[in-house]
């Protein structure tokens, strides 16, 4: 059994380490600046004086440990300078990387966009008109990387000063960078691989090691700790999915054999049709059904509350709150149990008909044996093997349901933490909720794993024959 | 032949009989829907001039001409008709009737001048007309469930293909091979990553597409030749097995472990705009395994019996025994997947509209007609009560289905039924 146990949790490594590769990669390419996020969430609205945003969003960016390099290595053109990482606001790294591809020679680009950078952020005495259209000059070559349309607005900037005057030369600089940088294409360079290596100093290796200590950084949001955050969560969610589980497991698997005992009445064809009815009625809508039945004024069924979960009475005790808590979960719980109550036992059912036709069950009937004791005793320990590898679809299936429930039932859980936080880009709290349903999923496929090898010595036995070959 | 009585066989019990028949109902809302709610009418004539504007509006919409300028100044409602039909819901599913807003009861008072604009099943808050928003959410759920599971098949197919039949053994090459082949495969993908990296998204560089392309071609043909020379080492020439299975196992395991459902809605945030053929093909990308897995097995059978074994001794590549005679064979359950496959992909269609996430917001679904109720005070059952009585009739057909062909396929589980 040790050797099963250590021979499944040896693959399991590799596969967590994919998966938060895909989670990193995913929360790397998510949309929005986390920069600008946090920095909007600190209310720093005066984003006027440029240079000291400049600054504090360089800090900013420091804090959160955007300033490394994303990866261990990068597989880059040739072209791309190998300190790309340090371009740290994703407008600018866009520009530069662009205009790297098309320009082919990062010195001459660097060169046009120091010059751009140093023009942007000059504040000179001029008149309003004046530096309003300056500025939307340089806002918009920020945006654009192509020769056709910068040289026009570069020509527009030059004659927007009077000559003579510092930024007329500045305009004019930075003209001819430009002018340099497109006079000295290079096309090839953007196809010659060029490789770097940066060693452990990276976001992602920070990222893991943190997550691995328990620290999953802070959200954009509200700069809570996202385990905070999360294990609040994850509290409601787990509660209700294994409380759940059990309840379909226990009420499913008695009726399954009933059923498979009275095989062919109208016992068994009934509750078989209605069970497949239930099977395909969309948890959400019997939520959404449930939710308006319940708050219906004139219906009057307002004994399960909706409202928010932590309104307790100030005077509750511990006992009351967790009633009061269980109160709010039993309509979610029934959205989430009644799916997977119906697909099990219609798969208990199947495997226990099939049981019940062997030979050995034959054996047992003609020995005498009660019925009681053949469905019990003999028939159940072979037909549980179904219904025992569905825990292993059926764990994900309800933590994607319970996404759903939740959000309508408007709990606390994980599903709604995760609809929130997506809804606000909030990525550091979604990705970490993608990582921990892994987590959890792949608990339960191990789980269902091990109860597999117990109830069926013959899995347990192959895998140690496999092993000692 | 069996083969062609499958038709039959479905419509012999009552239940599969009645899924089949919802099920054409559906596909023809879906293919047919232009038809049957418009704003547009079917037929009209003004100033003597006869109009098809619903069949115009296809010619339009494939960049053949365009609509008079009286249809773009005038709304459809208003036009001096002097003969017109329109269709059985004269509203299509994004019409703002505005003398209807803010969810109109079908029951309840309606603003309509005839009894032919009745809202049979209501409004939405928006004053959408909710007949002809369910039959355009049939359409996107029918695209959902095809174009879905038909990237999921491919790949499931493709997969548990490779990793059924050939395993972790049978299929050896020889090292030069290998290695030649790597290295053209590795740096023909640099290089169009590279090309992807440099010109994605700049529509007037894409005129350099031929230095991927070509630079390709010259690496598989210098592949070839070091192949060739490889192979005249003993080292080169000594073959090693690819381990399909392992390595597809591993990858079905990651997919596995990850909860669809948030796995797609985690795939789809990170889209820009929200798309609803992206939403297609992540549902596809993500499940494909249940197909693979189908597969695998099927072709663990097939691949032991004797033909196959003829086959390989006829000297048949295995190649060839692969694609023209074991898989042809095995495909049989993945028509029982597909059904439950349809089921599955418009269901995470529609939670993932009902919740909002992954689709336009003006793209009208089953789901986003549903999420309405959550955001009004109202609280108008009609929203709830059509769009999810339609969800449900085609997951449960689907899953009817699914369940016929389940037993078409394997007749001996029948006798346990």
């Amino acid at each position: 059994m040790g050797r099963y146990l250590l021979h499944r949790l040896a693959y399991l490594v590799p596969t967590l380490v994919v998966i938060s590769l895909i989670a990193f990669a995913l929360s790397k390419s998510a949309p929005g600046d986390p920069v600008e996020l946090l920095l909007r969430r600190t209310g720093d609205e005066q984003m006027d004086e440029l240079a000291s945003t400049d600054r504090g969003y360089r800090e900013t960016a420091q804090i959160l440990g955007l300033d490394k390099p994303v990866f261990y290595f990068t597989l880059l053109p040739a072209a791309y300078p190998d300190t790309l990482h340090r371009i740290i606001n994703p407008i600018h790294r866009r520009l530069v990387m662009n205009l790297c591809a098309r320009y082919g020679r990062w010195p001459l680009a660097e060169a046009y966009f120091n010059t751009l950078q140093t023009y942007e952020q000059r504040v000179p005495e001029k008149p309003r008109e004046i530096l309003i259209e300056s500025r939307r000059i340089t806002a918009e070559l920020y945006h654009t990387d192509r020769g056709t349309s910068i040289r026009p607005l570069l020509e527009r900037l030059v004659r927007l000063h009077p000559s003579g005057d510092k930024e007329h030369t500045e305009a004019k600089k930075l003209l001819a960078a430009f002018a340099n940088m497109e006079s000295n294409p290079s096309v090839w360079n953007a196809y010659l691989p060029g490789f770097q290596w940066f060693g452990l100093d990276n976001q992602y290796h920070h990222w893991l090691s943190n997550c691995l200590r328990g620290d999953f950084g802070r959200s954009y949001r509200d700069g809570q700790p996202v385990k905070n955050k999360v294990w609040t969560a994850l509290r409601w969610t787990l509660i209700l999915n294994i409380l759940s589980l059990f309840l379909a497991y226990g009420l499913s698997i008695p009726l399954g054999i009933y059923m498979a005992a009275h095989r062919d009445t109208w016992i068994d064809k009934g509750s078989q049709a209605g069970l497949f009815f239930l099977y395909a009625l969309p948890s959400f809508w019997v939520a959404t059904l449930l939710l308006l039945l319940f708050t219906h004024p004139d219906i009057g069924l307002q004994w399960i509350t909706v409202t928010q979960v932590s309104d307790y009475p100030a005077e509750a005790g511990w006992w009351a709150r967790r009633l009061s808590d269980l109160r709010h979960m039993v309509l979610p719980m029934f959205c989430l149990t009644y799916g997977s109550l119906a697909f099990i036992a219609l798969q208990m059912r199947n495997a226990m008909v099939e049981t019940l036709q062997q030979d050995y069950i034959r054996t047992a009937r003609a020995k005498g044996l009660k019925e009681r004791q053949i469905l019990w005793r003999h028939a159940v320990r072979n037909a549980l093997f179904p219904a025992i590898t569905l825990l292993g679809s059926i764990f994900p299936a309800m933590i994607a349901g319970s996404i759903v429930i939740e959000s309508v039932f408007n709990l606390p859980g994980m599903g709604k933490l995760t609809l929130d936080s997506m809804f606000a880009q909030d990525w550091p709290v979604v990705y970490t909720i993608l990582m921990m349903s892994a987590v959890l999923t792949i608990s339960g496929l191990l789980l269902a794993d091990l109860l597999y090898s117990w109830a069926d010595p013959r899995v347990r036995l192959g895998a140690e024959n496999q092993s000692t070959h | 032949m069996k083969r062609f009585a499958i038709l039959p066989f479905l419509r012999k019990k009552p239940a599969s009989r009645w899924a089949l028949y919802y099920l054409y109902a559906f596909f023809f809302l879906a293919i047919a829907g232009d038809f049957l709610a418009n704003e547009k009418p079917l037929y009209c004539k003004l100033e003597g001039k006869r109009y098809f504007p619903v069949i115009q509006q296809y010619t339009i919409n494939l960049g053949w001409g365009h609509w008079e300028a009286r249809f773009l100044q005038q709304g459809w409602k208003d036009q001096p008709y002097e003969q017109v039909v329109f269709p059985l819901i004269p509203y299509s599913a994004r019409t703002i009737d505005r003398s209807n807003l803010g969810a109109r009861s079908p029951f309840g008072p309606q603003r309509v001048k005839t009894k032919w604009g009745w809202h049979w099943l209501g409004t939405d808050m928006a004053g959408h007309d909710v007949a002809a928003g369910l039959i355009h959410g049939s359409r996107v759920a029918f695209l959902v469930g095809l174009i879905g599971m038909l990237v999921a098949t491919l790949l499931g197919i493709f997969f548990g293909g490779l990793a059924g039949f050939f395993g972790d053994t049978r299929f050896r090459l020889p090292v030069g091979h290998a290695i030649a082949y790597t290295l053209a495969i590795a740096l023909s993908g640099y290089l169009f990553w590279a090309f992807i990296l440099s010109r994605g998204g700049k529509p007037d560089m894409w005129s350099a597409w031929w230095i991927p392309t070509g630079g390709s071609a010259l690496f598989f043909l210098s592949g070839w030749v070091l192949a060739l020379g490889l192979n005249r080492l003993p080292l080169g020439r000594r073959t090693m097995a690819l381990r399909f299975d392992f390595w597809i196992t591993r990858l079905t395991e990651v997919l596995n472990s990850l909860p669809t459902l948030l796995f797609v809605m985690a795939i789809l945030a990170i889209l820009d705009r929200p798309n609803i053929y992206a939403v297609m093909v992540v549902i596809g990308l993500v499940r494909w395994t249940g197909i693979s897995r189908l597969v695998r097995a099927e072709l663990l059978r097939v691949r032991s019996l004797d033909y196959i074994e003829a086959a390989r001794v006829l000297g048949y590549s295995s190649w060839r025994i692969f694609f023209r005679h074991a898989l042809p064979n095995s495909l049989g359950p993945v028509w029982v997947t597909l059904a439950f496959g349809m089921a599955g992909a418009i269901l995470v269609e529609a939670s993932l509209s009902f919740l909002g996430i992954g689709l336009p917001v003006e793209t009208v679904t089953w789901g986003s007609l549903m999420r309405q109720i959550s955001s009004s005070n109202i609280r108008p059952w009609w929203l709830a009560v059509f769009p999810g009585t339609a969800i449900f009739l085609t997951v449960a057909s689907f899953n009817l289905l699914g369940e016929a062909l389940s037993e078409w396929f394997d007749p001996r589980g029948e006798a346990s039924r």
